[in-house]
């Protein structure tokens, strides 16, 4: 509980009252006098506090049980949030209050405390807000909660005046009296206290006599409370001497005056300007021994002030003694008097305030000053106050500060006010400090506040960097062109080509390649700075293919324009690679290596060169990015020739070994120079020489030298070598230290090559030489590792891993430890793969790869090792994460109904961390199903932002350009009635207006925005159309565009297919169905198409039966889209539900019945019932009585589906029932079908291996071989295929083919192999014909065997 | 299989590697050129990178300075004191990501 409860239940327990903490009493308005309300000063007695503690420990206990907690949580919260700021500055921040109301609101029913809580908040806590609004606030509360079912009692309806009286809100008391009998609450005696105080406060004594007889006659007490309600009642009254005369009728009474009693006559007196009765009571009040706090004294400065004596604010400010909790006071007492437009009054008591000005970093007076521009404190007057700050050295930078708040609050006249200042005073005015006065006209798409913008800063002299342009003023613009013309039109674009580039870069961000191009080719420009275009060009090409990276690489580099600078072609070309692979992450050109090993030699072929100095850049790029072996495929792009010219000190090898040959003939050293020679070659990735080199001059290497050429083997995987040379070099050098990247290499290229003792004494000589291991080296290892891992060699990835864990080069991490897990992956060892797991687990306390090692045990079925991998988990880390790492393993192999399971455990929650994790795996590697089912499994999971979950699936939609789905989503949220955030909306609203789409929500210009054109494609188009076309538009926002609809048609107007398509998009968002509205055929198939679209297939399957039941014939295409639908959800029964809906209308619809074949055998293997669907497809085609002949039973489909989506499990199962098929019943539609689906996937290897399983399995396989060469020309010139129908017509004995086919053969003057002529030769000798050619001597074994070599070495 | 390990590769994030300091506390009334400007004194500086709100047109607070060496990023790192018009600024090198790698680093615990 915050700390407010705490020592008041301490308090009253202890049973004795002293000075409550200042938070304290602010908050309850209890002993002390809240600021800011002069003269209505009311004393809780702390009796009544405590009450109101105790209360709120009743309130907690009487909530159902099952909600305390979350209730009380929330109170706890609350309270501990505004005690907090109440501690600090003495305030609470509207926007704080409003967060905590909002919060509250959210919670459920809120308690009676938080109601409490609320309310009493809303008075002179709030310094910043006017009088007015504070209770406007307090009524909104009062409101709300009632609503969400609150129920108030007496100490709500108190609190409630408690803020009146602070607000000085003018009401009716007996108003006020008559609501509470009508909500059936008596009055208590702080009601009766606060409503004398509430006449008084407006001089009416009559009225506050007649709540204090009703008092007496209720025989309650009246207190001091009432009686300095009495004297502020007298003294506004106009009576001042009744006022004095109440302290005496108190003493009669029997009641001492207390401070707060004097307070209210102090208050009484500064009201009329009477300085020195204040003087004398002071002096009294001293006298008397009553201590007036220094909040009492800020009192009466703020009441001087507000009845217009700021005069006598120094004189009391003399007085006051700066205690401790002086400050929070003091800020709320200045805010206040900022808020009553009293600046100056404010500075004066902010300058007085006691703080540190030593040190000069702490500032202070920033909440004045921003309080100040909050409530539009003239220019001249912040200046001032600006300067007065600095002056004093209460503050470093009151005009940044300043400038800050008038920015952040969009005043955009006083920002200008402020930065010409700033400018006069020497400090510079920057070019983003226009920008939030930029973003806040781009929100309103303002174009003429950017125009203002500009020339504000034209004014200052201050110039748009290209930054300004493409985020902030472009955006506001429909297109960069029009941006040019209105900058013109206005006078503000610059001089300087910095528009150029920003448009420039603003179309390469976009994507647009067009313009890029036509820019490249025309442009006159010249670029001041190329490294910016090369950024945004090298981050266009990221996301293209090697072809489009060529073409602008070409460009650049053929593009004489490019070259206008003496560094010519190679420095663009270079900068340009440089900082392509410089944008890119580690991960991504690991990933690209082959695609950019592809893209180097592309530029190779084109003769692209780069200058030397980058090339360096660039190695060093990726040697930093583990994939060193790229080097040599850049090296090759160095331009040779300029190495000489451009770089005085770096000698071609050639030179330098000439000048090496000269030197040890002339008997002189030669160290130095070998090393530079060794340095050039390694450098030129040239190892044969660099090792011959050193083989020669072998006794005068040096250091250096040897770790080059180290360093160089390695590179060239060649492990032999660089042992050799490690040993010589420890051999000549013992103590010399590599640097880590070499050591690290070596370990590497040693692992590689099994050299496994040599690797970890490697790794010992590293710890023993303290060699410095940095993030990066520990990368490496992981790199070694996986390397190791990958390759299957489990004893190395163990061996090293624990010399590098137990040498203790780096910690044990999980990425580091999961090469121990991933070797028994790739060999698909599970058990000892979830054994390694285990392992680590029990060693490091971590679980590497877990989700895999689960993913790979639920494909393979393994139920003994997933129950004892969950045993492990929920043993160790807890069920929820058990459950957890299930959910997603399930989810990640596609076993959806598995993980609805999991995810319906009763009492599983959402953990945003785990959900995050699998969204971005999804995300990362763009399993758009996976994702989505994610999403629709955890709809109903317990504490589950939906929301985050959709901004997930569309962050992902929006990687794809996938709009239709995107549009989807914004439906689903609907639908489950989630409330989307900003960010979400945001995106959404991208996606679809970077597909050329209408947004469908709230943003309002964006609704109409197709209007524009919807009038210019139909220009045409009667005024009648367009305003009824206008209409329907403007309808589908509401629910009448039907109406409208029905009228046009009875006009006979058509529109056009946008407004047909947002009127369908609504009926279809509508869940009531109009009555008698029926659609044709065309429609009801365009509705069909839609649904599936949206993936309402239950719908779109109503609508199929509605029209079939209708009798119209809905279109082939919807009824196929349907039916692929359900297969790619794995939905047979959906199929075959829709074959029986359409039987006998198969051919009106032009529905082959193949399409229910493919597709029912697509969702069976869907659901992972590959071999159910096999057999389907061989007992239909292999049965006696076929429903369709097998020459037209087209498996394309299934086929092309099941490469597509690389289900290879099915694949490969497939492949062996069409090769079953041909081979044992001369089915040949298949494999046929198949054959072509591998060649258009571009899967050539599996295409031309079903070929040849084909050609050399089949025995007797003549006229398929015949039909094959007839269906494939090109087959026609390979030997194999003639060797092997020769040998099928041996087989046969099929005499006269044979010879027909050796004729052919001979007249084509086809060079005939031995064996085949062998083969011919002895079936003419069976037949008893003459052979008519010499007949190879040699048996069949010999020329087999002579065949097959001569095959081999050709390869 | 391949692929799945090619994940676990990309999950090990990019600025392990790269000499890059972490920089907070940046006063708003510095963008990057003048956050460059600074650390230019520490070495060559590759790349400065101050992330804008695009909604507010303020930056918020924080960004990051790529140096060209490690060196450089020590000396850096090294100056115990570092500050933009007036303000201190917060700086010390980028965390490596290596833990991302697997989903056990999420450090949950349940029931």
């Amino acid at each position: 509980m915050a700390a407010l409860l705490r020592p008041a239940r301490w308090l009253l327990r202890a049973g004795f009252a002293p000075r409550l903490p200042l938070s304290l009493r602010l908050f309850a308005g209890g002993p002390g006098r809240p600021l800011a309300v002069p003269l209505s000063v009311q004393a809780l007695p702390p009796a009544r506090l405590y009450a109101i503690a105790a209360q709120n420990k009743k309130d907690i206990q009487e909530e159902p049980t099952s909600s305390l907690r979350r209730t009380a949580n929330q109170f706890d919260w609350a309270l501990m949030r505004l005690d907090n700021s109440v501690r600090r500055t003495g305030r609470i921040p509207k926007t704080l209050l409003q967060k905590v109301f909002d919060n509250t609101c959210h919670s459920g029913i809120p308690g009676g405390n938080q109601a409490l809580l609320l309310l009493r908040s809303c008075g002179s806590l709030l310094p910043e807000l006017k009088l007015t609004e504070r209770t406007e606030f307090a009524h909104r509360i009062w409101d709300k909660l009632q609503e969400l079912g609150t129920v108030y009692d007496v100490s709500h309806y108190n609190a409630l005046l408690k803020v009146y009286l602070q607000n000085e809100y003018k009401f009716s008391p007996t108003d006020f009296l008559a609501k509470m009998e009508e909500a059936n609450i008596q009055p208590n005696r702080v009601t009766y206290q606060r409503l004398i105080a509430a006449y008084c406060n407006v001089g009416d004594i009559e009225g506050a006599s007649k709540i204090l007889g009703f008092m007496k006659t209720k025989d309650l007490p009246v207190t001091e409370t009432v009686f300095s309600a009495l004297i502020t009642g007298h003294a506004r009254a106009g009576d001042m001497e009744n006022a004095e005369n109440i302290l005496t009728v108190m003493k009669e009474a029997g009641i001492e005056p207390g401070p707060d009693t004097y307070l209210a006559l102090l208050n009484a007196y500064a009201e009329k300007g009477d300085i020195d009765h204040v003087k004398q009571t002071l002096e009294k009040v001293e006298k008397s021994e009553l201590y007036l706090m220094d909040r009492d004294l800020l009192q009466l400065i703020f009441s001087f002030s507000k009845a217009g004596y700021p005069q006598y604010a120094s004189e009391i400010l003399e007085k006051i003694t700066y205690e401790r909790r002086y400050i929070p006071d003091a800020m709320n007492l200045i805010l206040l008097l900022v808020t009553e437009k009293l600046e100056d009054t404010a500075l004066q008591i902010l300058l007085a305030c006691p703080v540190s000005k030593e040190d000069g970093l702490s500032d202070f007076g920033s909440f004045f000053l921003q309080h100040c521009v909050t409530m539009n404190t003239p220019a001249e007057k912040l200046l001032d106050y600006c300067r007065k700050l600095k002056e004093t050295q209460m503050h470093s930078s009151p005009l940044q500060f300043t400038l800050q708040c008038a920015l952040l609050q969009n005043k955009a006249d006083l920002a200008k006010a402020l930065m010409k200042a700033m400018k006069e005073e020497g400090f510079p005015v920057r070019t983003h400090y226009f920008w939030p006065l930029l973003v806040e006209h781009q929100k309103k798409k303002n174009v003429q506040g950017i125009i203002d913008v500009l020339k504000g800063m034209q004014e200052l002299g201050v110039d748009p960097d290209q930054e300004t342009y493409v985020n902030y003023v472009f955006p506001s613009f429909e297109s960069v062109k029009s941006v040019h013309t209105v900058l013109q039109e206005n006078g503000c674009l610059p001089k300087s080509n910095t528009f150029s580039q920003a448009e420039f870069r603003s179309e390469a961000v976009n994507g647009n390649l067009d313009y890029i191009l036509s820019f490249c080719k025309y442009a006159t420009l010249c670029f001041v700075n190329l490294w910016v275009y090369f950024q945004s060009f090298a981050a266009l090409c990221r996301s293209m293919n090697i072809d489009l990276w060529s073409k602008i690489t070409e460009l650049l580099y053929k593009d004489g324009r490019y070259c206008q600078e003496p560094p010519g072609p190679t420095e663009a070309v270079g900068y340009f690679l440089y900082n392509l692979i410089d944008s890119m992450s580690d991960s991504e050109v690991q990933a690209k290596e082959e695609r950019l090993r592809q893209y180097f030699h592309q530029l190779k072929e084109m003769n692209v060169k780069i200058p030397e100095n980058i090339y360096r850049g660039i190695r060093n790029l990726l040697d930093s990015y583990h994939v060193p072996e790229l080097i040599k495929d850049v090296y090759v792009l160095v331009d040779k020739e300029k190495i000489d010219s451009r770089k005085t000190v770096q000698f071609a090898s050639s030179d330098l070994e000439s000048t090496l040959e000269r030197l040890k003939a002339e008997n002189q050293p030669i160290g130095d120079i070998l090393k530079q020679l060794i340095l050039a070659l390694c450098s030129e990735e040239n190892m044969q020489k660099a090792l011959e080199v050193k083989a020669k001059y072998e006794s005068d290497m040096v250091v250096g030298g040897y770790a080059a050429l180290i360093n160089l083997c390695c590179r060239h995987d060649n492990a032999e070598e660089a042992l050799n040379l490690k040993q010589e070099f420890d051999r000549l050098y013992s103590s010399a230290v590599l640097d880590t990247g070499k050591y690290v290499g070596l370990v590497k290229v040693l692992g590689k090559h099994g050299k496994l003792q040599d690797a970890i004494n490697i790794l010992k000589e590293m710890k023993e030489k303290d060699v410095l291991i940095k993030d990066a080296t520990v990368l490496s290892f992981f790199h070694i590792l996986n390397g190791a891992a990958l390759r299957g060699e489990i004893e190395t990835v163990k061996q090293l891993y624990e010399a590098i864990v137990t040498l203790g080069l780096t910690k044990p991490s999980t990425n580091l430890s999961s090469p121990l897990v991933t070797v028994y992956l790739e060999k698909d060892d599970l058990p000892a793969a979830l054994e390694a797991a285990i392992d680590c687990y029990e060693k490091y306390k971590i679980l590497p790869r877990i989700h895999d090692v689960l993913c790979k045990l639920v494909e393979k079925g393994e139920t003994d090792l997933i129950q004892k991998a969950m045993d492990f988990v929920s043993h160790k880390q807890g069920e929820m994460m058990m459950l957890y790492d299930l959910f997603f393993a399930f989810l990640q192999t596609g076993n959806y109904k598995e993980a609805k399971k999991i995810i319906e455990t009763p009492g599983i929650r959402a953990r945003p961390a785990r959900l995050k994790w699998f969204c971005d795996r999804c995300i990362t590697n763009n399993q758009v199903e996976t994702l989505e089912k994610l999403v629709e499994l955890t709809q109903k999971l317990f504490e589950c932002d939906r929301d985050e979950m959709y901004y997930n699936l569309l962050k992902l939609y929006k990687i794809n350009g996938d709009w239709q789905r995107a549009d989807a989503v914004w439906n689903k949220m609907q639908e489950e009635n989630v409330i989307p955030r900003e960010k979400t909306l945001r995106l959404l609203a991208e996606i679809l207006r970077n597909s050329n789409q209408e947004v469908p929500f709230d943003v309002p210009e964006l609704w109409y925005e197709d209007e524009k054109d919807s009038q210019n494609s139909s220009s045409s188009t009667s005024p009648v159309e367009s305003d009824l076309q206008k209409d329907v538009l403007k309808a589908c926002r509401g629910k009448n565009a039907y109406n409208i609809f029905l009228k046009a048609q009875e006009q006979n107007i058509v529109f056009n297919s946008k407004t047909y398509d947002l009127l369908i998009k609504l009926l279809l968002s509508m869940s009531t169905h109009i009555k008698g509205f029926t659609l044709n055929d065309a429609a009801n198939s365009l509705l069909i198409i839609t649904q599936v679209r949206r993936d309402y297939l239950k719908d779109a399957l109503t609508t199929l039966k509605t029209a079939l039941d209708l009798k119209q014939i809905p279109s082939r295409l919807a009824v196929t889209r349907l039916i692929q639908a359900f297969a790619s959800n794995g939905d047979v029964e959906g199929i075959e539900e829709i074959q029986k809906m359409v039987n006998g209308l198969e051919d009106a619809i032009g529905l082959s019945n193949m399409v229910f074949i493919n597709n029912i055998a697509l969702a069976q293997i869907r659901n992972n019932n590959i071999d159910v669907a096999i057999e389907n497809l061989e007992n239909m085609l292999t049965s006696e009585n076929q429903t369709v002949s097998p020459q037209y039973f087209g498996l394309a489909y299934l086929f092309r589906k099941v490469i597509e989506e690389q289900l290879e499990p099915a694949v490969e199962k497939i492949s062996i029932m069409a090769e079953r098929l041909a081979n044992q019943f001369a089915v040949y539609k298949p494999v046929t079908d198949l054959f072509l689906q591998f060649v258009e996937a571009g899967k050539v290897d599996d295409a031309r291996a079903l070929l040849q399983v084909m050609v050399y399995s089949w025995s007797s396989g003549a006229p398929i071989l015949q039909s094959l060469l007839g269906l494939i020309p090109e087959l026609a010139e390979k030997e194999e295929v003639y060797s092997s129908l020769m040998k099928s017509y041996v087989l046969d004995k099929d005499v006269t083919s044979a010879k027909a086919l050796y004729e052919q053969l001979t007249a084509k003057n086809v060079k005939l192999n031995d064996l085949l002529l062998k083969r011919y030769a002895f079936l003419l000798k069976n037949a008893g014909e003459p052979v008519p050619f010499l007949e190879p001597p040699e048996s069949f074994e010999f020329y087999a065997k002579q065949l097959k070599e001569s095959k081999e070495n050709s390869l | 299989m391949a692929a799945l390990a090619a994940r676990s590769v990309m999950a090990v994030r990019t600025s392990v590697n790269r000499p890059v300091a972490f920089v907070r506390k940046i006063p708003w009334t510095a963008a990057s050129s003048e956050v460059r400007e600074h650390f230019a004194q520490f070495g060559h500086i590759r790349r400065c990178f101050i992330p804008f709100d695009k909604e507010t047109g303020f930056h918020k607070g924080f960004g990051w300075v790529q140096f060209s060496t490690e060196e450089e990023l020590q000396n850096a790192l090294q100056q115990e004191n570092h500050f933009i018009d007036g303000v201190k600024l917060y700086v010390q090198a980028q965390r490596p990501k290596v833990l991302h790698g697997d989903q056990t680093s999420d450090g949950e615990k349940d029931f």
